[in-house]
């Protein structure tokens, strides 16, 4: 499956959470590819199984309670979960990092800011304290923080939010990783600095050459900045696309009800439409496609009822040809182009 | 470009500095800090202060110095110590504003390693090449004969191994300030060279439980699960053994020595400092900067004492002060009782036993001072711990 171009491929992921009501399926049968330098969105309510996605390609879903049951997740050609922990240790923050949603406990309140993105310098990098403090200042310029040379020796309370999360990503950047994996990292943010934040994270990406897992539940985001969008509901992945085709033609219900309910610009409406019920408790998902119930089409279907439809390749590209640059992949047994 | 590099950065007050702040804004606490150094001092200069043989004496035209002569090597490894412990406060604070950022944990490291080094050299040696001496030279008779002149006595010209028969159990008078004991022995001078005992279990005893404590805690709230439930059990059984009848048990198969009653006191009070680093760590490991330590790949040892720890040793550190008061208590009964450190080496416990002679008399000064001695160190401590605590807490609810 993995072909060049892709950086990170997920196949089949699943994680369970072992809880004393039962097992919650945080995250069944995902698959997605990551390519080299390019951005990808993963979009989807809270609880949908965004963030365990994300967790799992560091291993750091706690275990106990939470355990991957099935699937792969191969980087650059080697499984990340058959690695021992010492080697995933040597992946984790080189070569794969994780920039964090909160950026007011993100950073640890007793070091200054140097010291916490020199230790990881010297770790990966073998690189000499000297040379490490040198590199924090480069990067701390280069996530754009006025006087690095000041800063650099401060302690993180005496920053503020939107700087904090910049020396994450400073951190995160420090050893110049393949992969990005951006956790929320616009929502503790006002409005006027996310849009600063992720102009920042388009310039390293292109500066250092990496791809970036966006995860957000701002499809406002997704539009301007991904590649490619993956939209999860209740802990599947319901489509995959290019996310100039998704905007333009959603093939599955769910991110229909989504673009549908978000304000348009010059669009005049009294009341923005929604999606009628609400996300299922993933110790009792329904039967059959999970979105049945609050679906428009499927809700009184008998096979949407009792058959999960899975995830299948698609070549629909309604009006315009243009947008065959990614491939799509749905779940929905009324997706054009899904039963052939 | 080139003006702002050599622009001097200008440091921010660390965590510890705010913390220090706090808590000298207390008159009290600065009070009851001022009083530890003044322990301190006394036990370190324990044998300047009351010593039998004097600084200088003529002895047939020729000057002699016994009491630098009749030095110890326990007296040269606490001097060591003293005077190396002082130069690492020195260089701390120095360190903090001159050296160069990039090299500063570096340079601290290679410091304290230095330090204990050395001091542990000094010690091994001192103990090695310092013979023992037994010097029972009486120079204060040798002065009312007229053999030797021009001495200079220490404050307490006493020395806290002598026996006197023909002053045994005086009350506090001019010659004893605060009276003898029952072999005749200055109250005063073994409550100076006592301090020593004291202050030395109240620490290293402290030190050993604070060690095991935080590992075993560290360890149970890092990793909970069945390793927290195994853990949680044995600490809960070390919890409902009585631990000073454990200790009396123990103390009664070992020799009575100084060193023995520090490590059992150590490893028998380390259940406290376990449950606090546990409950700290299960709050820290979900905290996101813990999180984003382990995604930068950090090793176990790092992400546990470096990022963890200072994080969640405040509870630690003012349960230290109680320990070292308890510790003190703990030594004070065991020698009261006769399980303590051996005679003639002096302890504020041992001593206030002898408040109760063989004769049936009741000697109130053999109780009083050093009950007072004891209360007053025990005290002291316990006022610091809790303003370590109240100067800790408000940072807490700051930082929330």
């Amino acid at each position: 499956m993995s072909e060049n171009g892709d950086l990170l491929s997920i196949e089949h992921l699943s994680v369970e959470f072992f809880t004393e009501d039962g097992a919650a399926k945080a995250v069944q049968d995902v698959s997605l590819k990551i390519r080299k330098g390019k951005t990808f969105a993963l979009v989807g309510e809270s609880g949908c199984g965004k963030s365990v996605t994300a967790l799992s390609i560091m291993r750091l879903i706690p275990e106990p309670p939470g355990k991957i049951t099935s699937g792969k997740i191969i980087f650059k050609g080697s499984d990340l979960l058959s690695l021992t922990e010492k080697q995933m240790r040597r992946i984790r923050g080189d070569k794969i990092a994780m920039v964090f949603q909160e950026p007011m406990t993100s950073l640890n309140p007793v070091y200054t800011v140097g010291e916490q993105i020199v230790e990881a310098i010297e770790l990966h990098q073998k690189k000499t304290a000297e040379q490490a403090w040198a590199d924090a200042v480069e990067m701390l310029q280069k996530v754009g923080i006025a006087d690095p040379q000041q800063r650099v020796v401060e302690y993180p309370h005496q920053m503020s939010g939107g700087m904090r999360q910049r020396v994450m990503v400073a951190m995160a950047i420090s050893c110049r990783p393949a992969l990005l994996i951006a956790d929320e990292p616009t929502t503790a943010l006002d409005v006027t600095i996310q849009a600063q934040m992720l102009d920042l994270l388009d310039h390293l990406q292109k500066e250092i050459g990496m791809s970036i897992l966006l995860i957000t539940h701002d499809l406002g985001i997704v539009a301007e900045r991904a590649n490619e969008v993956a939209v999860m509901y209740a802990s599947r992945i319901a489509e995959v696309a290019g996310s100039d085709a998704l905007f333009a033609e959603p093939l599955h219900p769910y991110t229909q009800g989504l673009l549908k309910s978000l304000p348009r610009l010059g669009l005049s409406v009294k009341r923005l439409p929604t999606i009628s019920g609400t996300v299922p408790d993933p110790l009792h998902f329904p039967a059959g496609c999970k979105f049945h119930p609050r679906c428009p089409i499927g809700c009184n279907d008998k096979r949407c009822q009792t058959v999960e439809p899975e995830l299948r390749k698609v070549d629909w590209w309604g009006k315009d040809p243009t947008l065959q640059n990614c491939e799509r992949y749905v779940a929905c047994w009324y997706a054009p182009g899904y039963e052939t | 470009m080139n003006q702002q590099m050599q622009k001097k950065p200008d440091w921010g007050l660390s965590y510890g500095e705010l913390v220090w702040r706090e808590f000298f804004k207390s008159r009290l606490n600065a009070a009851c800090l001022i009083f530890i150094v003044f322990l301190f001092a006394v036990a370190v200069l324990a044998p300047f202060l009351a010593n039998d043989k004097p600084f200088v004496i003529r002895i047939d035209g020729r000057l002699h110095f016994p009491i630098f002569a009749n030095l110890s090597a326990s007296d040269y490894s606490v001097f060591l110590a003293a005077i190396v412990g002082l130069t690492q406060l020195r260089l701390i604070r120095r360190n903090r504003r001159k050296i160069e950022p990039s090299i500063r944990s570096d340079v601290l490291w290679r410091q304290v390693t230095i330090s204990i080094a050395v001091i542990l050299i000094g010690t091994v040696s001192a103990f090695i090449f310092v013979p023992r001496r037994l010097d029972a030279t009486d120079y204060k008779s040798m002065i009312v004969s007229g053999k030797a002149s021009g001495a200079i006595f220490a404050p307490v010209p006493y020395g806290y191994g002598r026996t006197d028969l023909k002053s045994r159990e005086q009350p506090p008078n001019r010659e004893h300030w605060l009276g003898t004991d029952d072999v005749g022995s200055d109250v005063l001078c073994r409550l100076i060279h006592g301090s020593r005992i004291s202050l030395s279990v109240g620490f290293v005893a402290v030190g050993i439980s604070s060690v095991i404590g935080i590992i075993i805690g560290a360890i149970l709230g890092y990793f909970g699960g069945g390793v927290d439930f195994a853990g949680m059990r044995i600490v809960e059984i070390m919890m409902a053994v009585p631990t000073f009848f454990l200790i009396i048990t123990i103390v009664a198969f070992f020799p009575r020595s100084l060193l023995n009653i520090m490590i059992i006191i150590g490893i028998t009070s380390w259940t406290e400092d376990a449950r606090f680093i546990r409950a700290e760590f299960f709050r820290l490991r979900r905290q996101d900067f813990v999180r984003a330590a382990v995604s930068l790949g950090l090793p176990l040892r790092s992400i546990l004492f470096r990022h963890m720890l200072p994080n969640g040793i405040a509870p630690v550190l003012v349960n230290a002060t109680f320990g070292i008061a308890g510790a003190i208590f703990i030594e004070s009964a065991l020698s009261f009782l006769g399980f303590g450190v051996a005679p003639p080496t002096p302890s504020w416990g041992q001593m206030l036993s002898l408040g109760v002679s063989t004769t049936g008399r009741f000697l109130w000064w053999l109780t009083l001072f050093p009950g007072l001695a004891i209360f007053f160190t025990v005290l002291t401590y316990n006022l610091v711990g809790e303003g370590l605590r109240d100067a800790i807490d408000p940072r807490l609810r700051k930082a929330e």
